[in-house]
Order: structure tokens, then sequence, then C-alpha cells
């Protein structure tokens, strides 16, 4: 008798089509929650969320402009970069360390493959911030009075270079099997951006994560000349590149990771020396037009009779200045009273966000210079422009204003405000409401005397009404070339002033 | 003392010279940049402040000792054995802190006396750190979460110390004497941890 066997003893191991792709993810699920958790890593998230939140609103008030909005969101996420390098490099050693590499070896997990989990992980990451750089931008870019257009390039730099600086750790966890390298590698990483940050001249500085301009300058976003786009081709080529190469290293030498990692190379390369291409002639035109001819470029709005130029983007903006520019009026007498004014949007964008370069004085009568940025400090600047011009008839001749009518000027400027005294403080350049000081204007500055200033302490302490009525009561003598503080106190009632009456 | 003296030749191979050896040659890297260029020089302070963490970043390691449960019986005690590793590699360190700060151009070169008190705390502290994770852990290798918690520390302490307390002054800034008070205060705190924590306590910590 013979027995039969009925089935013939079959493998336990069942090769389901893509088990091993759903045991990478499964990898890659835990090790992103591990990543995430490890207490760097953590402590750089809330560093970054609690300097973000803090900063928020402080830089350009309600009125950003989203341009430069999106630059603001790359630096800081290079701390989360350094964490997830640190914490990815120990995490692609931990086998190692606990001696539990051969355990894995039996598993259906190839070390490549777990490789390309943590790099996985290192995706998590990297969204996580782009969820906090979304947040940060997108609170800009709702307050009601944003202007401009953000660039999603720009955006993605962060993200970017979390996912950069986390792949590095992976390879370096893939070449170097030593817990000290990854340390040493952070501390390069924090010195040497600072110094190359330093010493970089124009091409170079593109091949660095997040590229910070020198220049505070708002230009509209057609003139900034920023190579962004290939800035973050170059930057997610990169990241590709190491990830890819980690994972060769690690032992996945697929063709498809092969051709994948040399695709990322090219697509570094493209980026790498596309961005270092420099400015194309176009955009020194445009700029050199912006800045001498603004007024080809610009559109006009007509508000009470008076004229407001800008730059296509700061379109919504007229309606702020037209505000200010009807307040400063209405504090003044005789024809300045009615005086209609033609504000003018300028810019210097010849020399991009490189460097800041002070606008001349207009000579044209009547018309005002205007900045690109608003809010804060610049509003009474404004204001003491328009006032200017409303009183000395041009901004050429506003700007050598050296006698008695800093005044009445500086009444326009300030007297209209909630707190005028804030205001007079925001407006001079060391903060002081006492003494003499340079006064800010889009343009060239003004220079208040001590008793000038004590004139118009002594003016602003009185009611709104009276000191208004007294200065247009005696507008046009107020008002005359070379009349003294000491000839203004008395024409204003007020007591005569003891300080220094000399411009320098 | 002739345990110890049989001991030199033993501990002196556990130490990870590899380790020290490469944050070492990082930090000569670090320290030979101040003379590529002007704008180095002007950086020299913080170049050899980031050689100082590079170091300090290999000295967390001094303390690694894939065999301290197995030598925790033998009859010279821990204090002995933590301080003789620390012997072994003060010539080391003086060494190669003579070689960083000759790196650094003459002219440049910070104040020796006060960047060598900087340097001195920064490395008491990271010896500290692991002699302090020895103390109050079962892990064999403390280097690797001290290292953590030292880069961590030091970018802390970089973007958030207040300025009343200001310990990473530059040169010209006047409060770089009161800085210094600081930074010996610090190494003062430094060597009693490390102190402390380098007695062995007399019954380990059961974990139910």
């Amino acid at each position: 008798m013979t027995t039969l066997v009925e089935k013939p003893v079959t493998s336990a191991i069942r090769n389901a089509p893509g088990g091993s792709f759903k045991a990478v993810l499964a990898l890659a699920l835990f090790e992103s929650r591990r990543l995430l958790t490890r207490i760097p890593v953590l402590l750089a998230f809330a560093v970054y969320l609690g300097w973000t939140l803090w900063r928020a609103g402080k830089a350009w008030g309600d009125y950003p402009a989203l341009q430069d909005a999106d630059r603001a969101t790359q630096s800081a996420p290079m701390l989360v970069g350094l964490a997830v390098l640190l914490s990815v490099n120990q995490a692609a050693l931990r086998s190692r360390r606990h001696g539990t590499e051969r355990h894995f070896a039996v598993l259906v997990l190839p070390q490549w493959r777990r490789t390309a989990a943590h790099g996985l992980s290192v995706v998590a990451a990297a969204l996580l911030t782009a969820v906090c750089v979304a947040g940060q931008f997108g609170r800009e870019a709702l307050r009601p009075a944003a202007i401009g257009h953000g660039s999603v390039s720009e955006l993605l730099v962060g993200p970017l270079t979390v996912l950069l600086f986390g792949t590095a750790g992976l390879l370096l966890a893939g070449l170097v099997r030593s817990a000290i390298a990854a340390p040493l590698l952070v501390v390069f990483g924090l010195f040497l951006f600072a110094f190359f940050w330093g010493t970089s001249d124009d091409a170079t500085r593109w091949l660095l994560p997040a590229v910070v301009e020198a220049s505070s300058n708002t230009l509209p976003s057609d003139l900034m000349g920023r190579p962004a786009a290939w800035h973050a081709l170059y930057l997610a080529g990169l990241a590709l590149l190491l990830g890819l190469v980690a994972i060769l290293v690690a032992g996945g030498r697929k063709p498809v990771v092969m051709a994948g990692a040399a695709g990322a190379l090219a697509m570094t390369l493209v980026g790498g020396v596309a961005q270092s291409a420099g400015e194309s002639p176009g955009l020194v035109k445009a700029r050199e037009r912006a800045t001498l001819h603004p007024e080809q470029v610009q559109t006009c709005l007509r508000r009470d009779g008076s004229t407001y130029c800008a730059f296509p983007e700061w379109g919504p903006r007229g309606a702020d200045w037209a505000g200010v520019v009807d307040r400063v009026r209405s504090l003044a007498g005789g024809s300045a009273h009615e005086q209609d004014l033609v504000v003018r949007q300028r810019i210097d964008a010849r020399y991009g966000l490189s460097g800041d370069a002070a606008l001349a004085p207009l000579e044209r009568p009547h018309e005002v210079t205007v900045g690109t940025q608003w809010g804060g400090n610049r509003v009474p600047e404004f204001a003491a422009a328009a006032a200017g011009v409303l009183i000395a008839g041009d901004e050429k001749a506003a700007n050598s204003i050296c006698d008695g009518r800093i005044v009445p000027l500086m009444w326009l400027a300030v007297g209209w405000e909630s707190d005028p005294l804030d205001a007079l403080r925001r407006v001079r350049l060391d903060d002081s409401v006492t003494g003499s000081a340079y006064v800010l204007q889009p343009t060239h500055g003004l220079y208040m005397t001590e008793a000038q200033t004590e004139v118009l302490r002594a003016l602003l302490d009185l009611p709104r009404d009276e000191a208004g009525a007294r200065v247009k009561d005696h507008w046009g003598e107020l008002t005359a070339p070379k009349v003294t503080a000491a000839r203004a106190a008395e024409l204003l009632d007020l007591p005569a002033p003891e300080g220094e009456d000399k411009c320098s | 003392m002739f345990l110890n003296r049989q001991l030199v030749l033993p501990v002196h191979r556990t130490v990870p010279w590899r380790g020290i050896g490469a944050a070492g040659a990082a930090g000569l890297l670090l320290a030979a940049l101040t003379r590529t260029g002007e704008t180095a020089e002007r950086l020299s302070l913080y170049l050899l402040r980031a050689a100082i963490l590079a170091f300090a970043v290999g000295l967390a390691f001094l303390l690694d000792d894939p065999a301290r449960h197995t030598t925790s019986t033998v009859p010279t005690r821990r204090p002995v054995r933590v301080a003789l590793r620390t012997v072994l590699v003060v010539p080391a360190a003086a060494a190669w802190w003579t070689v960083a700060l000759l790196l650094v151009p003459p002219e440049v070169r910070p104040p020796v006396a006060d960047i060598t008190l900087e340097a001195g705390a920064a490395f008491v502290l990271a010896v500290a750190g692991a002699a302090a994770a020895v103390r109050f852990s079962e892990v064999t290798r403390p280097g690797r979460p001290v290292t953590g918690a030292l880069l961590t520390t030091a970018v802390l302490a970089m973007l958030f110390w207040p300025g009343r307390w200001a310990l990473f002054v530059p040169v010209e800034d006047e409060r770089w004497a009161a800085a210094h008070e600081r930074w010996g205060l610090v190494l003062g705190g430094a060597v009693l941890l490390g102190v402390v924590c380098a007695i062995e306590p007399l019954r380990r910590r059961v974990r139910l």
C-alpha cells in the first residue's frame, strides 16, 4: 500500500505581487513616526514654529508684499533639516548599533529597501515642513492688504532643504558607519553656511540651499531676477541624487535606481547651470525702465483730484495713499488745502536685490514719491513727504527746507494720527521726541532743529482742533521761507523755544 | 597605585581614539579655513568656535565603553577609570588645541587665554555630559545621545541665550570680559558636574 501525498509541499513564503513594496511602505510609516518624534527633530520643529509665529506680522505688519513673504520662509527650515540629518543618520545606523543587522538579513527587506524606507521617512519630514511653510505664507497671503505674487519655487526651498539634509544624512550613514560622522557634518553645516554666505559671489551663492538677499527692498515680482524655479530644480535634483546614491550604496543596484540617479544628476546639473546664468539683458532693460521712466509701466488712479500712480501689483494701495493725502491736506491752510498732488511710486531696481540705493527727490511740481513698502513707519514718512510738497511746491525744494516751515510741515505729517507723538518718534531717525534729529522720507530726509522740535511738541500738546485752527489762521506766514522757529512759536501763540535753531 | 599603572594600557586601548581623531581632524580643517582669505579672517573667532564644537563632539564619545557592564565588578572604582581616560586624552586635547590656535593667523587670533577658557568649558562639558549619561542610565555608549544634546544645546544657546548673560560675544564687544567670567562659571559647573557624575552609585536602578 502506498501513501498518496495529496499535495506537494510548497514553500511557506508567498510572493504576493507588490508585497515588498507594501513592506517598504509599512517600514516607512514606522520610521516616519519614529523620526518625527526624536527629541532633536521635535525641538527643531518647536523652535521653528515658535520663531515663525513670534515673527509673524513683525516684518511687514498688515501690508505684506508676497514676493518678499515667500522668501522669508526659506531660512528657518534649515534648523529642522540639520535635526533631520542627525536623526535619520542615527536611525539608519540603529540596526548596526544594536547588532541586529543579521536578524534583518533573513527578512523580506534587503538593506537597500530599508534605506529606501528611511528615505521615505525624510520625505515625511519634508512634507510636514511644507505644511508649516504653507501655513506661514498663507497667513501673510490672507491679510486683506497683501499685494504682489508669491512664487511656488521660492516656497519649495524650505521643504527641499529638509529633504536635501535628510538624504545627506542617509547617504552618510551608508558611507561612514560611525555615529560621529553626522554630528561633525552638522557642525560643518552650522558654520560653513555662514562662512560661504560671507565669501561667495553672485554665481556660487546659488549653490547653497537658501539664498538670502542683501537688500530689504521690495521690487515688482517681474523685476526680482531670482532664478527661483531653476534653484528649486537644482535642490530637488540634488536631494533625489543623494537619496538614490544612498540606495545604490546600500546594494540596490537596480536599473531603475541607476536611471533615476542619472536623471537626478541631470536635473541637478541643468538647475545648477541655469540658475547661475546671471541677469538677462531684457531684465536689465526692464529694471532700467522701471527706475528711470516708471510712468511707462504704471497705472494711475484719480481720486479727489489727486493722481496715484503705482506699479500694477500695487494698484490696491492707491486707496491707502489717498487716505493719508486727504488727512494731510485737511490740516493744511490756504491754497495747500485744495492742492492736488501726483503720488508717484518709485523704485531703484537697477541693482536688483543686491543693494539699496537712495531715491533722488523729484523736481516736477506737486509730485510726491512713495516707496514699495507700506504700514508702520512708512506711513508717517510718506505723510511727511506729502506735507513737504504741499508747503514747498516740489520734492527737491521740500528736502532742502531748513527753517521754521518744518513746524507746520511736521504738524501736517503727524497731526492727524491717533497718537501723533508716537508717529513723530517713528518718523525720526533716532526714535526721539526731543532735541534735534533727522526725519526720514521716501527720498532724502529732513532735519529738525531742537527749537523746531520744542515748538512742534507744544503744538501737539494743544487740543487737536485748537492747534489745527491756529496753524490754518497763520498758514501764509508759517509757510513763508526763512521763518524762524521763534517766529513760528509767536504766530502760534506758543512759548518761545529755548533750544538751538540752526540746521546742520 | 600599582594597579592603576597596570590599567593604563588596557584603558588606552578602549579609548575611542578613532572618533576623537576624526573630530580633531574636522576641527583642524575648520581652523585652517581661517587662512583662506580676508572674509575667512574676519570669521576667525566663529571658525575657531566651530572647531571647538567639533572636537567637543569627539570628546563626548570618550566614555563609550562596550565592556562597561563587565568591568563594573573590577576592584578599581569608576572615578579612577574615568579619571584615567580623561588623563589619557588631556595631552592629546592640549596638543590639538595648540595646533588649532597656531593655524589661525596671529593678527586675527582671539585673546588666547579667553578662547582657551571657552574651549576648556566646552570640552569639560562634553565629557561631563557623557559622565552624567553613564551615571544616570545603563547605556554602554553614551556618546551618540550626548552629541545630540551637545549640538542641540549649542544651537539653542546661540539662538536664544539672553543677551544679559551673553556667552558668544565678538572680540571687540565690551561684554567680552564679563562673558569670560561667565565662561569660567560654565567651566566650574561642568567640572563639578563631571566629578559628581563620575561617582558610581551604590545600587543600580532596577527597572520594574
